[in-house]
């Protein structure tokens, strides 16, 4: 239900799941528990769980099941599989996993059978910020909010599309005389409860970040000595920033250039306990990549590298590598089937709409297969049409989930998986701030349920059928074993805690050491891009207004803290909280549509269509409208969202990021009209 | 005079190597296999002591541009050129400075 992977502990009555808490010694959610978390007991018992598998007997997407046995299944799904690779070699399969604590096994599968087709949820979400950090610093480093004075929230609602330790260390530092400054169209929780909140013009984030920079620069509020050590291209960034002034910035931001000027003060005045906060989804422009590279800029001139209160590199674990040796297949094309649709694709992650283009074209090489495991392309990926089309080219679709998703709904098989009360997971590293890294595990409350099978069992069962079964000849406790090896009492303290702290280095460890960059420095300029002819620096461009003027509004989504997309908004106690998604909608461009609070507003975009309730406030800009995702669900097996509200994916473009391939899914305009009006 | 042109020739190839070895059509996929299938015997089962991210891609052409002085070339035998190409195209696109660098858990 969500990727934070908080501790729980759970109280079990006659073996029946009645209640989590959380576990107070898992730090990184600081003893705390979401709505999301309490609501996974309702999870568990959702009469809409699959129950046995499913093999699709109507048309595609009609909704006609027939129960089959796991030998079925498995056999079926082996040979449909087989039959796959003989005809379109082994790249003619896709893989793609959610962000689960048995997705690596799906990876490892893809692998051992042969196809570097594998795509996750990452590209329709974080990959932009991933990628622009990687480009600068030669890492993504992890906020430490916690000890932070100074926090710039930029596309990101943190104190509702929670994530922990981050949104409680918010909320912990406001209250200790620390400062949040949010930068929103829309007037979110975050806004409500930050120091400051500015409702910026969306599309002009960088603006906004070159202008701190020209400030920071001009008013030489950095530390020199640390440039000079540490970064590369510092001239080249001044002159490129010269003329970026905060006047110039309120242009385009419609931020008072006094503010911003004020903000950069404040902002390196607190350094290097200060931060423009990396945020997480970054799949909203198609130059995301630039946009977060400005953000990294920033924390660059701020020193914040390593320091408590800044940016902090990912700690090491300690987690031993699983090592096999897959086979290699000589007929296998020479890469991904995305591979070089754009400049700096991240080779493990790919791009799934670029991907849906590839196999909707046939090319580079056919794609007729899709192994999907708790991932919903169909309600997170943009453009649901596009997904639909490349569905219908495929021969053979299996999907592995807790309910029938809308993704599931397409596929010729689907098969149950148990929740994560019900199963047992290999070691995972979690990162929190300053405090380092942390390894967990999950062990089975109950049994699993129905007949539902955990993936890594499913696979396991493949592999067999597909003379792989060497590759995933252990089981998990074998497995947790060899990821602990270097720590011979993690097993006992994780049976007993639920948590284990690996060593953690003290923050300014990386002092001296070289930035795993092109120059061994943080790249102000980047020499990559560079090369690759990219902008070396991130260069402003005004976002493009509507191409039709009936199309006036940009359409930003995001979640609330009872929403994990598609993935939550079914749960039975979540939906009374959300029980379906409205229209924000700006009181005077309301006034001026005839729409009143309430009414049922039909919203279009050159993707599609939808309906949904508008909500009229002043809490939106009047250039924007806001709708939160994982509603208007189509398939028949979630009796909770099918239907109610508009699904995001009905209307966004497929836009990508023209650097890394993430979905870039703010680029969209909707007209907006009262249904039933002329 | 002729040891000094007898040096830049030297050098002109060595560059060449380096080139043709960074930028031929090598597959980089399959040096991933051909790595664990004929390096990781010696180089830990777990992969631990030596991998992509071990060394800078700058590094790694260095460290190929000589395979002669590694310690383990007498280990070589059987190793094709052209696997060579692949295993180097494998750990150099993957290095630790590299756009998408091999990840250590």
């Amino acid at each position: 239900m969500c990727f934070n992977r908080c501790g729980l502990i759970a109280r079990v009555e006659q073996g029946i799941v009645t209640k989590l808490d959380p576990n107070p010694k898992f730090t990184k959610s600081r003893g705390m528990l979401c709505a999301r978390g309490n609501a996974g007991v309702a999870q568990v018992y959702d009469p809409d769980r699959l129950k046995t598998p499913m093999l699709r007997v109507g048309a595609r997407g009609e909704g006609k099941w027939k129960a089959i046995s796991w030998d079925e299944a498995i056999e079926l799904a082996a040979s449909r599989m087989k039959d796959i690779a003989a005809k379109h070699t082994r790249c003619g399969m896709l893989f793609s996993a959610g962000a689960d604590m048995q997705s690596g096994f799906v990876s490892r599968f893809a692998e051992a059978f042969g196809s570097f087709n594998v795509t996750s949820h990452e590209s329709l979400c974080l990959l932009s910020g991933n990628r622009a950090f990687v480009d600068t610093f030669g890492d993504v480093p992890v906020p430490d909010v916690k000890h932070s004075r100074y926090v710039i929230l930029a596309g990101a609602n943190r104190l509702e599309a929670l994530i922990t330790p981050d949104s409680m260390d918010l909320v912990a530092i406001m209250r200790d005389g620390a400062k949040v400054v949010v930068l929103d169209p829309r007037y979110t929780k975050s806004a409500a409860l930050a120091s400051e909140w500015h409702p910026i013009r969306p599309g002009t984030d960088m603006a906004f970040m070159l202008a701190l920079a020209n400030v920071i620069i001009s008013e030489k509020l950095y530390d020199a000595a640390y440039m000079a050590e540490r970064t590369s291209g510092f001239d080249k960034l001044a002159a490129h920033v010269a003329e970026m002034t905060p006047e110039w910035a309120e242009k385009q931001t419609g931020i008072p250039a006094a503010d911003i000027a004020r903000i950069a003060r404040e902002l390196a005045a607190a350094a290097p306990a200060s931060m423009v906060y990396p945020g997480r989804r970054s799949s909203d422009y198609e130059n995301a990549t630039q946009i977060r590279r400005s953000f990294a800029i920033v924390n660059a001139l701020l020193g914040n590298y390593d320091r408590p209160g800044g940016l902090v590199p990912a700690r090491p674990a300690g987690l031993k590598k699983v090592a096999f040796e897959p086979p290699w297949y000589d007929d296998t094309p020479p890469g991904r089937v995305d591979a070089k649709s754009v400049p700096l694709l991240f080779d493990d992650e790919g791009s799934f709409v670029l991907t849906r283009e590839a196999v909707i074209k046939g090319a580079p090489y056919p794609i007729k297969g899709w192994f999907v495991y708790k991932t919903n392309p169909m309600a997170t990926a943009p453009e649901r049409r596009k997904t639909r089309e490349m569905i219908d080219k495929l021969d053979f679709m299996v999907v592995v989930d807790i309910t029938m998703s809308d993704t599931a709904w397409m596929a010729d098989l689907v098969l149950p998986a148990p929740s994560a009360m019900e199963r047992q997971d290999p070691v995972q590293a979690l990162q929190a701030g300053a405090e380092g890294a942390c390894l967990v595990w999950r062990d089975p409350v109950i049994p699993a349920m129905y007949e539902s099978r955990p993936v890594f069992d499913i696979l396991k069962a493949l592999a067999g059928k597909l003379g792989l079964g060497e590759f995933f000849d252990f089981d998990i406790a074998g497995y947790r074993k060899q990821q602990l090896a270097a720590f011979s009492e993690a097993e006992e303290i994780l049976k007993r805690d639920g948590v284990f702290y690996p060593p953690n280095p003290p923050l300014g460890s990386t002092d001296g050491q070289p930035f795993k960059t092109p120059s061994q420095k943080i790249e102000l300029f980047s020499t990559r891009y560079a090369d690759l002819g990219l902008d070396p620096l991130p260069v402003y461009t005004p976002p493009k207004p509507s191409p039709e003027a009936n199309r006036r509004f940009r359409l930003v989504v995001g979640r609330s803290a009872c929403v994990t997309q598609g993935s939550s908004t079914n749960n039975a106690l979540l939906t009374e909280f959300e029980p379906e998604n409205t229209l924000w909608l700006n009181e005077e461009a309301a006034k001026e549509l005839g729409i009143r609070q309430g009414d049922v507003v039909q919203v279009e975009s050159p993707a599609g269509k939808g309906e949904l309730k508008a909500l009229v406030t002043p809490k939106i800009r009047k250039d924007t409208v806001y709708m939160l995702s994982g509603f208007g669900s189509i398939s028949g097996g979630l009796s909770r969202t099918k239907g109610v509200g508009a699904s995001i994916v009905e209307l966004i473009e497929s836009r990508f990021d023209t650097i890394c391939g993430n979905s870039a899914i703010h680029e969209t305009f909707l007209s907006v009209r009262k249904k039933g009006a002329a | 005079m002729k040891r000094r042109s007898i040096t830049i020739i030297a050098a002109l190839i060595l560059a060449l190597a380096v080139a043709s070895l960074a930028f031929a059509e090598a597959n980089a996929r399959k040096g991933k296999f051909l790595y664990r299938s004929k390096c990781r015997t010696c180089h830990g089962a777990a992969a631990s002591d030596l991998s992509p991210n071990s060394k800078t891609q700058a590094d790694w052409k260095k460290t190929f541009a000589k395979v002669e002085s590694i310690k383990c070339y007498k280990d070589w035998k059987g190793v094709s050129a052209e696997d060579r190409a692949d295993i180097f195209a494998y750990l150099h696109d993957y290095a630790k400075d590299s756009p998408s660098p091999a990840k250590c858990n």
